[in-house]
């Protein structure tokens, strides 16, 4: 155990987040004693969600999942934040929309750990363009397709210098992203958004993925060179990819 | 920034190279092919889009782009959206 303390910022409650908020505050509860772990989402709870996610009351993902760590973790800070993540500008959003938001400026500090597991690339992007103005932080991402197929990612900076690269440097869909941000939506529209047919097992693969990279870069301290992973649990595969800002690109043979 | 050239004198024709797209990684004897011919090589066997755009490192490599000896290739492959 440690004295140092940490402050852990999920976004996203939901197929991903339900069940890295699990392990996010064991994590902090018993290695980090006395540390924050901030719960953001704007989206509710429903029973078409109890498929892949684990809940005991139907309401807001972040006050529902907070209220039921708050027992259970007497040594960690659990916060809710019922709230949309959007962008600085507000850009986007629709005039007439007046569900509670945060910006990702407003939401982002020095030291942060941030978990952005949102379902679509538009948010994910204003939370790592908001990271890329702050010195030192870690976002670690992840999502899934319909099937066995997923990805994480790590965005690292230090001392006011990306140490992994932006993954808008590898990813067009973080340039340009095809979707939107639910934050910026109407509520009907926002009611209207399916969840797909995704897989529990690809949801937990994701959680489980983020999980290992943090073991690894954040309480062990170690590179993240191997910032990017692609895996299919189908096929029995994954497939780590250096993301480093100095990594060379060649191939070597031994 | 969009790679259509080769370096002149450190060009090497033939030789391994390492193709990549989402979790498969093959080292293959492809040096000295366009990126379109590797493409057209993988694309069955690990069901690459058409438009999937190569990079190497972050630039994005030209369909002509003739792949070097230790180049490492990857075509863009969506990350996971959903959760």
């Amino acid at each position: 155990m440690t004295t140092e303390t940490k402050r852990f910022v999920l976004v996203g409650a939901g197929g991903i987040g339900n069940w890295l908020a699990s392990g996010l505050v064991r994590l902090l509860e018993w290695k980090y004693p006395g540390s924050g772990l901030i719960i953001v989402d704007g989206d509710n709870y429903e029973e078409k969600n109890r498929e892949r996610q684990e809940f005991t009351k139907l309401g807001n993902k972040a006050v529902v999942k907070a209220h039921e760590l708050i027992p259970q973790f007497p040594n960690t800070v659990i916060i809710p934040l019922a709230k949309w993540v959007v962008s600085d500008d507000f850009s986007g959003v629709q005039a007439d929309e007046d569900a509670p938001k945060i910006t990702a400026s407003q939401l982002l500090n020095e030291n942060d750990i941030v978990f952005a597991v949102v379902d679509n690339f538009a948010a994910r992007k204003i939370i790592f363009d908001a990271a890329s103005k702050i010195n030192n932080i870690d976002v670690f991402t992840g999502g899934n397709d319909d099937e066995l197929f997923g990805s994480i990612y790590h965005y690292q900076r230090r001392d006011g210098y990306d140490v992994t690269e932006h993954p808008v440097n590898f990813h067009p869909e973080y340039e340009n992203p095809p979707d939107k941000n639910p934050g910026e939506l109407s509520c009907q529209e926002r009611s209207e958004i399916e969840g797909g047919t995704q897989l529990l097992a690809t949801n937990m693969a994701v959680a489980s993925f983020i999980l290992g990279r943090v073991q690894k870069t954040i309480v062990l301290g170690q590179n993240p060179e191997e910032s990017e992973i692609y895996f299919d649990l189908g096929l029995g595969k994954s497939e780590p990819y250096n993301r480093s800002v100095t990594h060379n690109n060649q191939y070597t043979t031994v | 920034m969009e790679n259509n050239m080769n370096s002149g004198a450190a060009a090497q024709s033939s030789g391994m190279a390492n193709v990549r797209f989402g979790v498969y990684n093959q080292p293959s004897n492809i040096a000295g092919k366009t990126v379109q011919e590797a493409r057209e090589q993988f694309s069955k066997l690990w069901g690459i889009p058409t438009d999937a755009v190569a990079y190497k490192g972050k630039d994005k490599l030209d369909e002509n782009y003739v792949i070097q000896a230790s180049d490492n290739v990857e075509f863009h492959r969506r990350a996971g959206e959903k959760g």
